[in-house]
Formats: structure tokens, C-alpha cells, sequence
């Protein structure tokens, strides 16, 4: 057995000689393919959780709609999946707390009723012996800090349930902390928006800034002794929308330690696309007050009509056609700010409108390749489909152990 | 340790004694309890649990009965947090268990075993999602009502609405099963009691209850009860509390419903709104009542008729201790934990064999514990 490892290794490493030295097109695509589909594919932002709540959804079965389900991320080579915890910003107080914990119950609730495809994760470390025993890696994260009631309590045992990450705010201001998409209340992140940065840093809880103000972005950044993330969000160099982070944000998150993990949802990818659609219905935030309308509590509902309207408006040629690979212009000008330790992938399946060609988790492996084909080393590939996020998760670990153990 | 026999000092300290019912959690969310340091009121810290040889600790979570829907899970999660935090803060003394092996594991390390208990279904919100995150959060029990009925099961003490059990109320109890967390039935009603033993596929206990025969308040468990629960392999847990130990202190009670009024008002006084210092003062403002003889006396000897009372009608294996620390009126001479050798030294008079002594500290229930384990992994491997 020791042997055959051997001379399989010694022909991988011959044939990866050869083709560095004969990059031919479908050389690449040959190698691309290899290494996506032996190596960690993190993403830090799949809205899927909501789905769990229909009854026509069974994440195990391969759906005709929505963008991840186990037998497409099996095809598509995705195996960590950080499942959103998700609740509408305007929800406060203990009912939002109650709703986070059902959410929470249910990603439980169906990695146990697979656990032969899942394996749920707390750390790093989980994450690769998950991949190494061949299952998916689950992991949670809080989309909103609305959810923890204002209760710095309901944040730990949001972290004791499993909880990797918090995304500060949603679309609304929290409590303690401004959102990019609401009118600013606390000039960014209030004393007690401070305490729960620090908390999450003891806990071990990724603190995640997509969603934030640029102001809380800066107040968290100077408060947090961990790397930051931001779990869902691209270059606003690129799309100029308040979702999206500018190059200076970029830096100093990476100046940190931290990582931006690129949105695929079209209008924060694509400036003409962004353009039209804030001219059609009046921006983002505006255009889930009009679904909600007809939606009321259902997201599942709210996703499907979301999608609805983007592909007839776009058939109709009201809004432009977005191409996938506005996805790797985005990581490559992280990449060429900041270099290829602080950029990653946060799709924002089930939760956004997909770019043409990246329609659900079975086209990852086009990322990959295009990264490649742009001269991509496989060491930065790796880091990008999920290395690098494995590595602030760890940094986060070692700052909680250390402000535990000085307690 | 006056008067206890050195026989007894050798068998408890020896022995896991095991308190299902403490509801000092309440004080953790007071400023200024420290768990680690000897405290002049109140019945349990750490310093005395070591002298009263107490291994293994319930704490309970508890919120009246009439704060429900998501008021009650945050408030619930607010003090599960709280015992956490303390285990914690104390982990050199404190282990967070959640199984019968993890209780001897503790004792292994020397630790005291720290566990969670559920005092009231109200605080699941009719939520099956949030009793399951409990259980994640390491609760292993829960008492299916407090003193006011939850939205799907009748208490012993309000008027009954749901005929005992609601649908959703054994539901509940299946679930349980499957979580392995152990239904207790204290508080609930007698129809509340019958339903849950012909739903439970798992043994069932009163985590802090008394007999009814001996103090006939509907808190307690008449005989009948008390030997069903038996032959379902469950355990009753003996309550210290006055008012259900003595038939005499509760008529006494009964008759003077002002003072009761009094007291509570003397307790609001002291401690306004504070939980924690409610349930202390109410046992001192108590005390003050007997000791100028307007409320009889009741000594801690009480307690051990009760056990003894529910081993001669239900056998050796369904008796354990439930004590109601930090939440109830102790009686003379079991002022706190530090007292609890005495049940053992007067046990052992009795004629109690050291092996039935040591099923009345905690094997029982760590018998019943293992059970319900065991049933929780039979119905996840059928699934």
C-alpha cells in the first residue's frame, strides 16, 4: 500500500513537472480540476438554512432549484459550508433570539439526519479532519447581531451551540452597531457594540464586518485582538455599492490578519448591473421591502421571487446579463492590493442573485481554473478556496485560548 | 461534625451524594455571589459543598411560571449562561457533566460534578427546537411545569386546563426520550404524573418532591404515585422544604395566610427585585416566624421520615435527594450543604445497610441517569 502511495505520489509529482512546463489549455483545466477537488472549498455564506423550513427542501436530495444542496456540493467539490443563521434586521429583542435558536437547531437537526455526508465543525482543525474522513465540514455563522437580543449571554450560548462567526449587523442598525444600508445611529459601533466584539474575540467567534458601516468596519477593526472577516463581500473599487468594501478597508483588513470573502451576488460584482437595478427598484434594501410585501415571513419565497425578477428584467433587457467571471476580477484585485493571504469565497447562495455560468455550487470548480489560467500558484489556490479563512479561524482559536487562560 | 459516628464520615465521603434541586443559579445573576467563597447566607457554595461532601449539583434554571414565549428562552439561556460561566470561573473545582460516567469522572478528578435541570416546560416556549438547544447546552432534566401550567401540561398547583399532558405536551416527553433528558415530575399534576408514565419510554424521577402521605400538600407524591414511579424504575427525590416536609407547619401555614403575605412583603423589602436574594431572605424571614412561635418548628429529622417513609413503600432503589437549596425554607439543623453527613450518620442508625445508604446519596439516581441514556441511544439508532 506504502509503496503504491509512493509511486503514485512520484507520478503526480513527474506529471504536475511536465505540465508546468506545457501549460496547455486542457492541461490546465486537467490540473485545475485536481487540485479543486483535493482540497478544502470554504464558503462562508450560504443563505440555505431558510430552506430548511420548507417542506419541499431535503438538503439531501439534489434540488431543481436553490444553489446547494449535499449531492451539488458533492459534484461541484464544496466541503465546508458555513449555513447562515438569518432573521430580519427589523427583529429584535428575546423573538429573535428564539428564531435564531430554531435556525440553529435545524442546521443541527439535518447534519445529524446526514451525518454520513456531514460532519459539524468547530475549529479548524475539525474542518480538516472532516475533509480528511471525506465529509462536508458544517459550520454555523449569525448573519445580524439583532439576534443576540442585546444580551451579551445569548451570544456566548450562541457560541456554546456551535456558532463560528457574527456578522454585526443585516441590513438595519442593531442595538450597538451602524449597518452600510441603514442612516447611521451610533457613529459605528457603540460601547456595548465594543464589548461584543471583545467577547466574541474570548469565545472564539470570528467577528464578521460584511453588512457593517465603514465606521463600525474601523471600530471593530481597532477593537478586535483576532483577524476580522468580512463572511460575503467584493471590491467596491470594482461595484461601487456600500456592501462592498473599498481598497482602503481591504488593506487595513488585511493589514490585521483578516480576510474578504468575495460576494457572487450580481449587483455587488457588477457596476452596470448595480446601476440598472438601483434605477429599477430603487436599491437593494428598498427591493426586499417590495418582496416582503408579497412574501410576508416566507424566505423561501423571498429568494425564489428575488431570482424571478432579476432573470425577467434581464430577459426583458431592463438589467444587464453578469458573467461569472466578474467573480474572479473581483478576487483577482484583492489578490493584487493585498496579495493572496486575505481573499476567499462567500458565495451568498440561496441568498442572492447568481451571476450567469455560476447558477449553484456545481460551477466552483470554474473558479479554480480561471485562477489558474490566470497564473495562480497552487499554493494560492488553496489558500483562496478556503486556506486562508482555515488560518484566521486558527488565529481567532489562539486569541480565545490566550484571553481565557489570562483570565 | 457533631455526632456523627466516624462509620458515617467514612461511608459519605466515600459515597457520590448527588442533589438534584439547587436553585443557587438564581443568585449567580445577583452582582456580587461568589460561588468560590464561603457565603454567610444562603445554603451551597463551593467551600461548603467539599465540607458537606456533596459531589454532584443540579443548578436549577428557573423563571416564574407566568413569563413565557421568547421572554422565557432568553431569560433561560441568560442563566444557563450564568452556570456555565461560574463552571468556568471555577474550573478547577467544577466539571460541566451530562452524563451518570461524566458524574464519576468528576469524582474521579476531584471535582464537584455540575449539571443543569430545567425547572419549568414554560421556558421551551411550546418550541421543540429550543428543549433540543437546552440539551445541546447540557440541561438533563426537565420538571414539565412550575407552579402555574406551561402551554401543554397541568401543575399540581393552578387549575387544570389541558387535562394533564397536551398532544404536544407528550411530544415533548418523546423528545426528551430521545435527548436523554430525564422527565421530572415534580410540580405537575397528579393526571399530568399518570400521563407522562404511560408516555416515557425512559425511567422517570421528582427531582425535588415529598410524600403526600406524610404532608399532604399536592406538591407531594401520594403512595400510589410514589410505587408507580418505582415500577417504571424512577426515583423521588426528597425536598427539605418545611412546607412539604411537615403536615404540621403547613396547616400552621394555612391558618395565617397573612403572614404568608407579610413575609413577602418583609422579602420584597429587602431585596426588591432580586431573585437570588428573594429565595434567601424568604427563608430567614421565615425563620424569624418560628423562632417567636408563631410558626412550629420543624427539624431536618423530617427528612429522613420522608425517605424512609418512600424506601418502605417503594423499595431501597426509587429514594434520592432533592434538596431545594437557595430555593426553599430549610429546617432546623439542614441549614446548608454542609449538613448533609447527618442524613448518612442517621440513615446508618436507622439500620440502613451501607449499600442502601449509597443508592440514597446518588446511585439511584445515577442508575435512572444511565437509563434514560440508554433509551436516548435506542431511539437515535432506530431512527
Amino acid at each position: 500500500m506504502r509503496l503504491v502511495r509512493v509511486s503514485l505520489i512520484a507520478c503526480l509529482l513527474v506529471t504536475g513537472f511536465l505540465l508546468s512546463q506545457v501549460a496547455t489549455g486542457d492541461d490546465i483545466a486537467d490540473r485545475a480540476k485536481k487540485l479543486h477537488f483535493s482540497t478544502i472549498v470554504l464558503d462562508t455564506h450560504d443563505d440555505t438554512t431558510q430552506r430548511f423550513f420548507s417542506k419541499d427542501f431535503d438538503i439531501g436530495k439534489r434540488n431543481p432549484d436553490g444553489h446547494v444542496d449535499i449531492p451539488r456540493m458533492r459534484e461541484g467539490g464544496m466541503n465546508a459550508i458555513f449555513f447562515s443563521i438569518w432573521i430580519d434586521g427589523r427583529i429584535m429583542g428575546p423573538a429573535a433570539v428564539q428564531k435564531a435558536l430554531d435556525q440553529i437547531d435545524a442546521v443541527h437537526e439535518n447534519v445529524n439526519k446526514y451525518s454520513k455526508d456531514f460532519a459539524f465543525c468547530r475549529t479548524a482543525e475539525e474542518v480538516r479532519r472532516a475533509h480528511a474522513q471525506g465529509k462536508i465540514a458544517a459550520l454555523i455563522g449569525v448573519e445580524g447581531g439583532h439576534m443576540i437580543g442585546n444580551d451579551i449571554r445569548v451570544l456566548r450560548m450562541f457560541g456554546d451551540l456551535g456558532v463560528r462567526y457574527m456578522t454585526l449587523t443585516h441590513f438595519y442598525n442593531d442595538e450597538w452597531a451602524d449597518s452600510s444600508t441603514a442612516k447611521p445611529e451610533h457613529n459605528g459601533l457603540t460601547d456595548f457594540g465594543k464589548q461584543v466584539v471583545r467577547e466574541m474575540n474570548r469565545q472564539g467567534i470570528m467577528v464578521d464586518i460584511s453588512h457593517v458601516s465603514d465606521k463600525t468596519f474601523y471600530d471593530a477593526l481597532e477593537v478586535s485582538k483576532a483577524p476580522l472577516i468580512a463572511s460575503h463581500s467584493s471590491c467596491r473599487a470594482l461595484c461601487n455599492h456600500v456592501r462592498d468594501m473599498t481598497d482602503d478597508m481591504i488593506k487595513a483588513l488585511a493589514a490585521k490578519g483578516g480576510v474578504i470573502q468575495i460576494n457572487y451576488e450580481k449587483s455587488f460584482i457588477d457596476q452596470a448591473y448595480k446601476d440598472a437595478e438601483d434605477k429599477l427598484s430603487g436599491g437593494v434594501v428598498a427591493m426586499i421591502d417590495q418582496l416582503k410585501k408579497e412574501c410576508g415571513d416566507n424566505d423561501e419565497c423571498m429568494n425564489k421571487k428575488m431570482n424571478e425578477m432579476s432573470e425577467k428584467a434581464t430577459a426583458e433587457g431592463k438589467l444587464p446579463h453578469v458573467s461569472w467571471e466578474r467573480i474572479i476580477d473581483h478576487i483577482d484585485h484583492v489578490v493584487k492590493l493585498v496579495g493572496a493571504d486575505h481573499v476567499g469565497l462567500g458565495s451568498d447562495f440561496d441568498g442572492a442573485s447568481m451571476p450567469e455560468g455560476m447558477d449553484d455550487c456545481t460551477h466552483l470548480p470554474r473558479i479554480t481554473e480561471a485562477l489558474m489560467r490566470k497564473g495562480y500558484s497552487d499554493d494560492d489556490l488553496r489558500k483562496i478556496l478556503g486556506g486562508n479563512l482555515l488560518r484566521v479561524m486558527e488565529q481567532n482559536e489562539v486569541v480565545s485560548r490566550e484571553m481565557r487562560a489570562a483570565q | 461534625m457533631d455526632g456523627i459516628s466516624e462509620h458515617a464520615k467514612r461511608l459519605h465521603f466515600s459515597s457520590i451524594v448527588i442533589d438534584t434541586h439547587d436553585d443557587t443559579t438564581q443568585r449567580f445573576l445577583d452582582a456580587g455571589f461568589d460561588l468560590g467563597a464561603r457565603n454567610a447566607l444562603g445554603s451551597i457554595d463551593i467551600t461548603r459543598m467539599k465540607e458537606g461532601g456533596l459531589g454532584a449539583i443540579f443548578f436549577s434554571i428557573w423563571i416564574p411560571s407566568k413569563i413565557m414565549g421568547p421572554e422565557a428562552v432568553k431569560r433561560a439561556l441568560a442563566q444557563i449562561d450564568a452556570v456555565h460561566e461560574q463552571v468556568r470561573k471555577h474550573s478547577s473545582d467544577l466539571m460541566l457533566v451530562t452524563t451518570a460516567d461524566g458524574i464519576r469522572e468528576a469524582r474521579k478528578q476531584g471535582k464537584i460534578a455540575a449539571l443543569i435541570g430545567i425547572e419549568g416546560g414554560h421556558m421551551i416556549a411550546s418550541d421543540l427546537g429550543v428543549l433540543r438547544r437546552y440539551a445541546a447546552l447540557g440541561a438533563r432534566y426537565m420538571t414539565l411545569t412550575h407552579s402555574g401550567n406551561a402551554e401543554w401540561a397541568d401543575s399540581s398547583t393552578a387549575k387544570p386546563e389541558h387535562n394533564g399532558l397536551s398532544e404536544f405536551g407528550k411530544d415533548v416527553v418523546r423528545e426528551m426520550n430521545r435527548l436523554g433528558m430525564i422527565v421530572d415530575v415534580s410540580h405537575v399534576s397528579d393526571k399530568t404524573f399518570a400521563d407522562v408514565l404511560e408516555i416515557s419510554k425512559a425511567p422517570v424521577f421528582a427531582s425535588h418532591s415529598d410524600c403526600r402521605a406524610i404532608c399532604d400538600a399536592p406538591r407531594n407524591m401520594t403512595d400510589d404515585m410514589i410505587r408507580a414511579l418505582a415500577a417504571k424504575g424512577g426515583v423521588i427525590q426528597i425536598n427539605y422544604h418545611i412546607g412539604f416536609l411537615s403536615q404540621e407547619f403547613r396547616n400552621a401555614e394555612k391558618a395565617h395566610p397573612e403572614w404568608d403575605k407579610a413575609i413577602a412583603l418583609e422579602v420584597q423589602k429587602r431585596c426588591g427585585d432580586r431573585q437570588g436574594c428573594q429565595l434567601i431572605q424568604g427563608d430567614l424571614v421565615t425563620r424569624e416566624y418560628v423562632l417567636r412561635g408563631d410558626l412550629p418548628r420543624v427539624e431536618w429529622t423530617k427528612i429522613i421520615e420522608h425517605i424512609d417513609h418512600a424506601v418502605k413503600i417503594a423499595g431501597i432503589d426509587h429514594v434520592g435527594l432533592g434538596s431545594d437549596f437557595d430555593g426553599a425554607n430549610m429546617p432546623f439543623g439542614m441549614e446548608d450543604a454542609t449538613k448533609l453527613p447527618q442524613i448518612t450518620n442517621a440513615l446508618l442508625e436507622k439500620g440502613y445497610s451501607e449499600g442502601d445508604v449509597k443508592k440514597i446519596l446518588g446511585e439511584n439516581t445515577l442508575r435512572v441517569m444511565a437509563e434514560v441514556e440508554f433509551v436516548s441511544r435506542e431511539l437515535n439508532a432506530t431512527k
